[in-house]
């Protein structure tokens, strides 16, 4: 029947519409998924604290350029701070790392031995500097797994002595994998105390001022607003700053990180959505086509049923109905190929597109819902012709 | 309630879709008894089937009365129309107009579906009705399968198979064969002694012939009632 071919031609709007519903919801939720994973995995009730143009002076020079925040704010943070579990400051820079013939251009991250529990990033192999360590200022760094490869290869690196800026550093540990965190890749990262970096390599001293890029602060469970308001009231007597006056420093906790992550890929849904929800009102007004064109081609069909005594009622639903069998079998189609296509791109891409059963139900309610909307409209037309023009139509 | 199954009322049927409006029917009176057998006869456009329709509930007269079985039709809408024409009429045509995509027993089937009967009670009436009139090896077949004269029957036993009141037949046999028409006229008067009321329409005298009482219409009015078989 040619029928049948036609309605599966009109159907087809709604296969393509549902199928990419189905599949950008899919790459929605798997992104969404993927951003919490990052945030989570910075650790837990974390609070970043960064040297920041105040909101109020007339030129700004973006975030973590000025030199406000330093190593004693730090210290002062963790000894005052009660809703404060732990810190751990950062001087990062961008530095060569040679070992042998190898170099490489690598992030040297100053920190304290602090660092480890406050990110839940641990060594693989050999150990992170303790406190000691940190004392006496000394020479030992542990390598990131990217560095430790393109500085060593398939050689061992622990017990080795590397050259960091010329100056020779033991390297006691290799950090666990990690993988990127917000264009940061967390491998490429070579860990050394905080103290050291001060004397050795970046010139710094008490006397100068100790600046770090940020502090990593730690609260205690359940007690991160506390910290917050612990921390800004702490900084903006060190700093002296009174009430007109801005921070020179901001304060960004993992929820904040988390909502934003989650309003980009919230973004991301909608308008992949939109587009979706386009092909969908196409593919309705393809399927109320067909059944306007159908309703006329079976007009004598209908004088017949409505003479033999079909209410309008019957022949409402009768072509109701139809044209919902048709969205839904479309809808079910469309489904299928989303599921599949999520798969694909699952499989090419390195992240998962996820397609959840509120995706399902939803595509499968919409398809109906487009059928019963599209159909009503020529079901009417159907139910109200008069029988005996219809009968005596050809 | 009336003695008459049916009974118009000096009925007018006037059509205004052209220019003038034209008077399909001017002032029709008829009475039919229960299980009558009537033939309607006359000239193209003399309003045989704008008749036709009136008594099937198809339509409504546009001035007059049209009593069946005691309920004015003049004042029912639609649906009321759409339920008596289910519960108490039958309608053959002369193109048999049977559903093509559907079997012999699914047409038969479909006035007990508007009916609102259960399905293993359709299957039996439906199964019942074909093979009265022949066709209980038929009932699988679709429409374009069969000849003409058992399509009419199909479609004979779709009319019967609620248990009408009176068939309406517009034309029966003129699409079919002197032989095969025989066959159907034969089939009508039977079910007129099983009591349902017969009307149909006919140009054939031969046809006409068969029927106990023939109404000759012209220019929308009655031009002569004849009764067979009853002195005036
Ligand atoms: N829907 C309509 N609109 C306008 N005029 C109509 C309509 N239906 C019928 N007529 C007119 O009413 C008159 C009677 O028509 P009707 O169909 O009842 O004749 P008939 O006796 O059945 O003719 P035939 O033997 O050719 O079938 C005709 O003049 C016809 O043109
Ligand atoms: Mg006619």
């Amino acid at each position: 029947m040619s029928n049948r071919l036609r309605s599966s031609l009109t159907v087809l709007g709604i296969v393509i519409g549902i199928a990419s519903v189905i599949t950008l919801l899919g790459i929605g939720k798997g992104a969404q998924t993927e951003a919490e994973k990052q945030v989570q995995s910075l650790g837990t009730n974390l609070i970043f604290v960064r040297p920041g143009s105040s909101s109020t002076s007339s030129i700004s020079l973006g975030q973590g350029t000025s030199q406000t925040l330093t190593y004693e704010d730090s210290q002062a943070i963790k000894k005052n701070c009660p809703a404060v579990l732990d810190v751990a400051p950062q001087y990062s820079s961008n530095l060569q790392a040679q070992y042998g013939e190898r170099n490489t251009l690598t992030t040297v991250n100053a920190t304290e031995p602090s660092y480890t529990t406050i990110r839940s990033f641990r060594p693989a192999r050999g150990r992170f500097f303790n406190e000691t360590e940190m004392r006496e200022e000394a020479r030992v760094c542990v390598l990131g797994d990217t560095v430790a490869l393109d500085l060593f290869g398939n050689l061992d690196p622990l017990k080795k002595k590397i050259l960091i800026r010329g100056e020779l550093f033991d390297v006691i540990g290799i950090m666990e994998h990690k993988g990127a965190n917000y264009n940061i890749d967390m491998d490429d990262q070579i860990f050394i105390p905080i103290s050291t970096g001060y004397s050795a390599l970046f010139g710094l001293s008490q006397v100068t001022g100790r600046t770090v890029k940020s502090i990593l602060v730690e609260a205690k469970p359940q007690e991160d607003e506390l910290a917050q308001f612990q921390i800004t009231n702490l900084l903006r007597f060190r700093h002296n700053i009174v009430a007109p006056q801005g921070d020179d420093f901001m304060l960004r906790t993992q929820s904040d990180i988390m909502q934003a992550a989650q309003s980009i890929t919230g973004v991301f849904s909608l308008l992949l959505g939109t587009t979706a929800g386009i092909s969908l009102v196409v593919g309705g007004i393809g399927i109320m086509n067909i059944m306007l064109v159908s309703v006329t081609e079976r007009t004598k069909e209908i004088g017949i049923r409505k003479a033999i005594g079909a209410k309008y009622n019957q022949i409402l639903s009768q072509f109701v109905i139809e044209a919902t069998l048709m969205s839904v079998s479309g809808g079910i189609v469309g489904i299928l190929l989303g599921v599949g296509c999520s798969n694909a791109l699952s499989t090419m891409a390195n992240w998962k597109a996820i397609v959840s059963t509120e995706s399902i139900l939803l595509s499968f309610f919409v398809s109906l819902g487009i059928g019963l909307f599209f159909g009503i409209y020529p079901a009417r037309k159907a139910a109200k012709l008069d029988p005996i023009v219809a009968l005596r139509s050809e | 309630m009336s003695e008459f199954l049916v009974e118009l009322q000096d009925v007018w049927r006037t059509y205004n879709q052209g220019a003038e409006p034209v008077h399909a029917l001017q002032g029709v009176s008829l009475q039919i008894k229960e299980s009558e057998y009537v033939a309607i006869m006359g000239t193209s456009g003399s309003g045989k089937s704008t008749l036709m329709n009136l008594l099937g509930c198809l339509d409504r007269p546009s001035q007059g009365h049209y009593l069946l079985a005691g309920t004015d039709i003049s004042s029912r809408n639609e649906d009321e129309l759409a339920e008596i024409r289910n519960r108490m009429v039958g309608f053959v045509f002369q193109q048999f107009n049977l559903l093509p995509s559907m079997s012999a027993l699914d047409n038969v089937m479909l006035p007990l579906v508007y009916a609102g009967v259960q399905k293993e009670q359709r299957i039996m009436r439906a199964q019942q009705a074909l093979k009265e009139l022949g066709l209980g090896n038929r009932m699988e077949h679709k429409p374009s399968e069969l000849s003409g004269g058992q399509q009419q029957r199909v479609a004979i036993a779709r009319s019967i198979v609620n248990k009408p009141r009176i068939l309406l037949a517009d034309e029966p046999t003129g699409a079919l064969d002197s032989h095969t028409a025989k066959e159907i006229m034969a089939l009508f008067t039977k079910l007129t002694e099983e009591g349902i009321t017969v009307i149909l329409v006919t140009h054939d005298p031969e046809t006409a012939a068969c029927a106990r009482r023939i109404v000759k219409v012209r220019d929308g009015k009655i031009l002569e009632d004849l009764m067979i078989g009853k002195v005036q």
